[in-house]
């Protein structure tokens, strides 16, 4: 008896071992992409979305090819909470030495939120030669920091825009707004950290003060910041015509709201993440027309003449349900991924330094634009989509749509001054 | 700009006048420690928010059903998690503080995250005073903030409920010889503390959007009114509210916005060291004294 028992034991633990267990036994290893950004953050939130969206896509279409074999990705995310308002930097590291040495992550994708964290991060990465895409962070800190030591951070590169390529994209709304209707006086307020604050300095530094333009007034108010009106009085009582604002955190809405109740007779052109989104138009009430606001990706927002930017957002939307609502991160969250797959295929290896080295020179048409990295592992943005990443302005329309209107080669219609406002020429 | 700064600063000040109410009721008048006052709040604003926008409720009700819930929430925080630590002070502050932040971090779980979560103004427009245009929604929270102050320096004074409030603060089982039930009137003042959250939500949150960081910000604010006010004292209340707001205002405007938050804390601070009871906190006096 005892004997038939041993038998049949030992027969089915083969049977289990040869065909129950054949799936799990073959399936190849994934490939770990740690993403330990602010999840508590719109564009955290919706940046993982887009990299979850881009991992099935390719999980689905048999993975990526690398030693011969066909392997998945798998994303494993931590809310390093880097955005929030008192979270300190070590925090964020944390978050990016678990990745690597407990999950086994082979890749940092989407990054740090803030650059704060994301700087003190490329030390991180380069300790342990793990290449990370950065989502978020804008600082152009970060090039300089490749360019001045290239062998130990070469294993950072940013996909999304940074502080300097947002300039060139307000600057040239500034540049309209001066010539369309003669504004020239400015009132700035920033978020205080340390891409808007680098934001506006080079604002002041290389265009207001090139272009003529006045600077009535500038305030920094810290991350959480619920009331603005001392700004909107003083930019209301120095006759400021723009009021620029550089925001990404959830409360800067107020400061919409405020704009409109307190009838501040200037316009709002900048960047404020809540006013980004389609459901912005419900949010403040139907009462934002004429503000003009930055997306700093396309695919953040389709766009017409870049079909990929409008597939991508479509898809988002099957996926989700819901529209995208940040007007950064998701669109070059869901476009790293596909460049990995693209450096390591042609790498064929997933050793960080020769990933680095394949995406150096990978190139692609993706959700942003033509991607492809300069020497100091920024993406090339510019104004020609068929050769660089592109950002955009969009501008509220009184139906409650969002209107490109900048630059030329992808604008929808024209920038038009809000009701009530009159030009200065 | 003067007069524009006094209108603003007057609105600041109600709105921490708002804030800081219904924390002051619980812990500074009953002794209840409730530090989930700030999730609370956040909790009220999700809840109406779902009501309707989700539920298809109208706003009026909506309003009505978060108050209710929040009542409950305060009620049940007692029943369940205060009564089992009462009277010792730091086991209080662990507890709700401790329900507060997974209240809070449970909205974000739930994928409470975004610029969509917005409450409607109830009045729309605004009106000029002085020049300086001010929307009824912000009067609305001035208005209120000056009639709940009356109601609650005469309920606190004047009231047997109220009264009894403050007795158990004093002394549970003094209070309990004279008639007055500590757990029943604790279990009230929570309840009520947490409406008063609530009815602070519905009217401040329409003048921007709700995140779950909002339970964080007025839980600080609601301190440090308290504390530089004294526990206890809603003319205290009253008075830190407009030192603070006046403050925070005029430094937003002298100086620069970003050391507005540091307003509260520096306030605190000099409080604790000089006058650790605050301003007009007696009771808290007399305890130091003993």
């Amino acid at each position: 008896m005892k004997r038939g028992i041993l038998i049949f034991s030992v027969l089915a633990f083969l049977a289990v071992g040869l065909f129950g267990g054949i799936p799990a036994a073959r399936a190849a290893k994934p490939i770990i992409l740690g993403v330990p950004t602010s999840l508590g953050f719109l564009e955290g939130k919706e940046g993982l979305k887009a990299v979850n969206l881009a991992v099935d896509e390719i999980n689905k279409a048999g993975g990526v090819k690398v030693g011969g074999k066909m392997r998945p990705f798998k994303v494993i995310a931590i809310d390093a909470r880097g955005a929030e308002p008192g979270v300190p930097v070590s925090e964020v590291i944390k978050a990016h030495k678990k990745l690597i040495l407990e999950d086994h992550a082979k890749f940092i994708v989407f990054g740090s939120f803030r650059s704060e964290a994301a700087i003190a991060c490329m030390d991180v990465v380069g300790k342990y030669k793990v290449p990370m895409l950065l989502g978020t962070a804008m600082s152009p800190v970060m090039q300089k920091k490749v360019m001045k030591n290239y062998k130990k951070y070469k294993y950072t590169f940013r996909v999304c825009l940074n502080a300097v390529y947002l300039i060139k994209y307000l600057a040239g709304t500034m540049a309209y707004l001066n010539k369309q209707f003669g504004f020239n006086k400015v009132f700035i307020m920033n978020q205080d950290v340390a891409w808007a604050r680098k934001t506006g300095d080079l604002m002041v530094k290389l265009v207001f003060k090139k272009m003529g333009w006045q600077v009535v007034g500038r305030q920094a108010y810290p991350t959480g910041s619920s009331d603005f009106s001392s700004s909107l009085m003083k930019a209301k009582a120095k006759g400021a015509q723009v009021i620029l604002p550089i925001f990404d955190m959830p409360q800067s809405g107020i400061l919409v709201k405020q704009w409109k109740s307190m009838k501040i007779p200037a316009v709002m052109a900048g960047f404020i993440s809540p006013l980004a989104g389609p459901s912005a138009w419900k949010v403040f009430d139907h009462k934002i027309s004429g503000a003009i606001n930055a997306i700093f990706e396309i695919g953040n927002i389709p766009c017409a003449k870049v079909p990929k930017s409008v597939e991508f957002f479509n898809k988002y939307k099957a996926k989700y349900g819901k529209p995208i609502e940040a007007g950064h991160a998701p669109a070059p969250g869901y476009d790293m991924v596909y460049l990995l797959k693209k450096a390591i295929e042609k790498a064929n290896s997933l050793d960080g330094d020769k990933v680095v080295a394949a995406l150096e020179k990978v190139e692609m048409d993706g959700a942003i634009g033509h991607i492809k990295f300069g020497k100091d592992h920024q993406v090339i943005y510019g104004t020609d989509p068929a050769k660089t990443a592109m950002g955009c302005m969009i501008q509220w329309r009184k139906d409650g749509t969002r209107q490109i209107v900048f630059p030329p080669s992808l604008a929808e219609g024209k920038i038009e001054l809000p009701e009530g406002l009159k030009p200065a020429k | 700009m003067f007069a524009a700064i006094l209108i603003y600063g007057f609105i600041n000040s109600s709105i921490l006048a708002l804030v800081a109410m219904g924390f002051n009721l619980t812990f500074g008048i009953s002794g209840v420690a409730n530090f989930a006052y700030g999730a609370i709040y956040i909790f009220a604003g999700f809840l109406v928010w779902i009501f309707l926008n989700t539920l298809g409720v109208n706003y009026f009700l909506s309003i009505i059903l978060a108050f209710i819930s929040s009542y409950l929430l305060g009620y049940l925080m007692y029943r369940f998690i205060i009564l089992r630590v009462r009277g010792l002070p730091l086991s209080e502050v662990m507890a709700t503080f401790g329900l507060g932040l997974a209240i809070m971090e449970l909205f974000r779980y739930l994928d409470f995250v975004g610029v969509k979560y917005s409450l409607p103004v109830f009045i729309d427009g605004s009106v000029s005073i002085g020049g300086h245009f001010i929307d009824y929604q912000r009067l609305l929270i001035g208005v209120v903030a000056v009639a709940l102050t009356v109601i609650f320096y005469f309920f606190t004074h004047y009231t047997k409920m109220g009264l009894a409030f403050r007795a158990i603060a004093q002394d549970d089982e003094t209070a309990l010889t004279l008639g007055i039930d500590p757990d029943r009137i604790g279990a009230f003042s929570l309840a009520l503390g947490s409406s008063l959250a609530a009815l602070a939500a519905v009217i401040i949150l329409p003048l921007g959007t709700i995140s779950v960081e909002n339970g964080y910000e007025v839980l600080i604010n609601a301190l440090a009114v308290c504390i530089v006010g004294g526990l206890g004292s809603t003319v205290g209340v009253i008075v830190a509210s407009i030192l603070v707001g006046y403050s925070q205002t005029l430094t937003a405007n002298y100086i620069e916005p970003h050391w507005m938050i540091l307003v509260s804390l520096a306030a605190i601070a000099v409080v604790l060291v000089v006058k650790p009871s605050g301003i007009f906190g007696k009771q808290k006096e007399l305890e130091e004294r003993v």
